[in-house]
């Protein structure tokens, strides 16, 4: 029967689980700025006495809200937004390398190179004039070799970043793995293991950032994370990644197997920055260098062959301008004023033939010509022409990448706040929580009180 | 929908990093009046401004080389103009030679006085200017005429692109205003008149006449065809000149920023840049709790 002892003991009861909603709302507050924290809501329930109503209160538990399928939104976001973020850091430091607005770039020394042309077309005999041409050769060159020099590096520092990507998605894998460990190990004992929960989802988010991240909980419960299409945490089992080269100096990544040997899965890389790396290494970053070593090899080439064909002021022919590969591969880094005329001004063939040295002008006129000669892009476009489009396209492929990281950063912030609706804290409700549960606590303890009371009156009565 | 101070947090500060980096973008407009910093801003004006700023360099090239080839070409019109006038006192002295009240030693001293003549046209003919010798051809380093006339130069053009669809030839051709490759040979044709002086020679003088006329005008006509080119020079310069200034406009068109409208733009963005500090000010702290 209901008596003042079951109001001891429901008051009692009601303190405790008021209690308890104050602790987790305390929790909530204090991690209301904790990257990854969910927040977290008491679960309250009646308890009841057999059959009977007037039970108490009792606090089962807690309830961690998140949603899975913004959870994995957020993941994929992640990776979109830091894919075009890596690819755009790479783009910006190409374009530099091509901005001619100080008039310091390849395209002036390109330009130079002409213009001494003209200079020794009205000045055959001058040696200044002559020399100023070699001048020009060799700051064109010079120019070429540190912008092919630079690119090169740049691929090189990015296939450093790759690796090191590769590193830390196979650090957070085994974190990952590790964290499942513990999980399992603490649902095992009953514990709820939120912490540990948050902390991997954490770490799954972080892993999304590096490269392209995909989880699903299997059969048997275990969260299963795969990257690039490849599983690499599965229950407590981590796989790891390595980066090689193919043969043309392209990036490879490979998921080596637990038996030994790695499978290629780049066709899988799709995001995150490993997958930004991957597409400005080796599809920007190739194409530009391609389009420069053809540039430079073209204009080499066709100035060669011109420069051949003419006379020095000293009579000698059949000379190179500039030292150039059969190829056009590594054109710009490997391009050199040729040991034929090299501090030797006499030796620029500006003459056509040796009947017409030293005043001829015929060949310095052809050489200058040239400028004007479709000798660029399968002999479609000039130098300058070709210059002007690579110029435009490394603008434009800069340009649409910098749109395409303000547009996932747009879709990545929206999603954040998707996710922080749902399971983020807020401070507000907090506050209601709390007022709503120190209320409930005054009551409670307001409850023994009266309990007491109507004791004492009791015992008062019976006793006199 | 639930809102969190995190997400407050985060708009304000997404909105305040985006307005910061257009204003700060505008600032850099409107301070270096540069529209087209990078590629990126503008990829067709970058691709554009390269391929002008080719072209200028090919104007001012051209531009220098005429202004380098001028200067011989006036020198070698001045030098022909007074190598007429030298044949034209020549022929003056076969007419005053003519004459048969004349003796033989006043022939003689006729025949002294073509002969200083002939030597100030060798010394005309060896002209020299700033590439060489003016009369040479491509052989400008050695002196085309000999004392006793004979030619070593040639005939080779002095090309120089001035921007026509063929390179000019900005020289004056030696050997057409002086030699037989002309039509005449005018130091045979002196030498000539030398002869018939000193020999007293009355019908020869009056037959060495009309070689004289006829070499007088090869000289004018060689002169007449660098006046041609000087007048060539001129307008290929003017051209390069217009197409300079033509470029340098639509140089300054795509790649500079408007004052006015950079400046606005840039009025534009700090206000709205302090509207949004203020405005995220009071979003953060009118957080409900702060209120309890």
């Amino acid at each position: 029967m209901a008596g003042l002892t079951q109001l001891l003991n429901v008051a009692r009861d009601a303190l405790t689980a008021q209690s308890y909603g104050l602790n987790v709302t305390g929790q909530n507050i204090s991690n209301a700025s904790t990257p990854g924290y969910v927040r977290r809501v008491a679960l309250l329930e009646t308890q009841n006495l057999g059959s009977q109503s007037g039970g108490g209160v009792r606090a089962v538990g807690l309830d961690r809200v998140t949603n899975d399928f913004i959870e994995r939104r957020e993941n994929q976001a992640t990776g979109t937004s830091s894919a075009a973020t890596a690819r755009d850091q790479t783009l910006a430091s190409i374009e530099a390398l091509f901005n001619d607005g100080g008039g310091t770039g390849l395209g002036a020394a390109l330009s130079d190179v002409f213009a001494s042309f003209s200079a020794l077309a009205a000045n055959p005999n001058d040696t200044t004039t002559r020399s100023n041409v070699l001048a020009a050769v060799g700051a064109f060159t010079d120019r070429a070799n540190a912008t092919g020099d630079t690119l090169a590096q740049t691929q090189i520092d990015l296939k450093q970043q790759a690796q090191d990507t590769v590193e830390q998605v196979n650090q957070r894998a085994e974190e990952i793995a590790k964290l499942d460990m513990q999980i399992a190990q603490a649902t095992m004992q009953g514990d709820d293991a939120s912490d540990l929960k948050d902390q991997r989802t954490q770490k799954i988010l972080n892993m999304s950032g590096l490269i392209n991240t995909h989880t699903f909980t299997d059969g048997s419960g275990n969260t299963v994370v795969q990257v690039a299409g490849t599983t690499i945490v599965d229950g407590q089992h981590a796989r790891t990644l390595s980066i090689d080269l193919n043969a043309d100096g392209s990036l490879k990544l490979l998921a080596n197997q637990s038996g030994g040997g790695a499978s290629e899965i780049t066709q899988f890389l799709t995001g995150g920055k490993l997958g930004g790396i991957k597409e400005a290494r080796d599809k920007d970053l190739f194409d530009v260098s391609q389009k420069l070593n053809a540039l430079v090899f073209d204009v080499a080439s066709a100035l060669n062959t011109q420069h051949a064909l003419g006379v020095g002021a000293d009579g000698g022919s059949g000379r190179n301008l500039f030292d150039l590969g059969a190829t056009s591969t590594n054109a710009a880094r490997d391009v050199r004023v040729s040991v034929d005329v090299f501090d030797h001004p006499e030796r620029i063939a500006a003459a056509s033939s040796v009947f017409s040295t030293p005043g001829g002008s015929d060949n310095a006129v052809a050489l200058s010509k040239i400028f004007d000669t479709h000798i660029a892009v399968g002999n479609s476009k000039t130098a300058a022409q070709a210059y002007g489009d690579l110029i435009g396209s490394i603008g434009s492929t800069r340009a649409s990448s910098q749109r395409d990281v303000e547009t996932q950063a747009a879709i990545l912030s929206q999603v954040q706040s998707m996710h922080q609706s749902q399971s983020g804290v807020s401070l507000d409700e907090e506050m209601v929580n709390l007022t709503k549960f120190q209320n409930a606590y005054q009551a409670a303890s307001k409850m023994i009180g009266v309990a007491d009371q109507l004791m004492q009156t009791l015992l008062n009565t019976v006793g006199r | 929908m639930r809102v969190t101070e995190q997400m407050r947090y985060e708009s304000v500060a997404n909105n305040l990093s985006q307005l910061s980096s257009r204003q700060a973008k505008a600032a850099q407009e409107a301070q270096t009046g540069v529209r087209v910093n990078l590629p990126s801003d503008d990829p067709i004006a970058a691709a554009q401004l390269a391929r002008l700023s080719a072209s200028q360099s090919q104007v001012t090239a051209r531009r220098s080389a005429i202004s380098s080839v001028r200067g011989d070409a006036e020198l070698a019109e001045s030098s022909l103009q007074q190598a007429s006038d030298l044949m034209a006192s020549a022929k003056d002295l076969a007419v005053q030679g003519r004459n048969g009240s004349l003796g033989a030693s006043d022939r003689a001293t006729l025949a002294q006085q073509v002969k200083d003549i002939r030597e100030q046209l060798i010394g005309i003919a060896n002209a020299k200017g700033a590439g060489g010798y003016l009369f040479a051809g491509s052989a400008s380093e050695t002196k085309p005429f000999s004392d006793t006339g004979a030619f070593s130069g040639n005939d080779d053009a002095h090309l120089v692109d001035i921007g026509n669809s063929t390179p000019s030839a900005v020289n004056a051709s030696g050997a057409k205003a002086f030699t037989a490759a002309g039509g005449r040979d005018v130091f045979a044709d002196l030498d000539a008149l030398y002869t018939a002086l000193s020999s007293n020679d009355e019908s020869a003088i009056g037959a060495s006449l009309d070689g004289l006329d006829r070499s007088r005008s090869q000289i004018t006509s060689a002169q007449a065809a660098v006046g041609i080119t000087l007048n060539k020079l001129e307008a290929s310069d003017s051209v390069q000149s217009a197409l300079d200034l033509q470029n340098s406009k639509s140089m300054a068109d795509l790649g500079s920023a408007d004052p006015a409208k950079s400046y606005s733009t840039l009025m534009q963005l700090n206000n709205a840049l302090q509207q949004s500090i203020s405005v995220g000010k009071s979003i953060l702290d009118s957080a409900a709790f702060k209120q309890f």
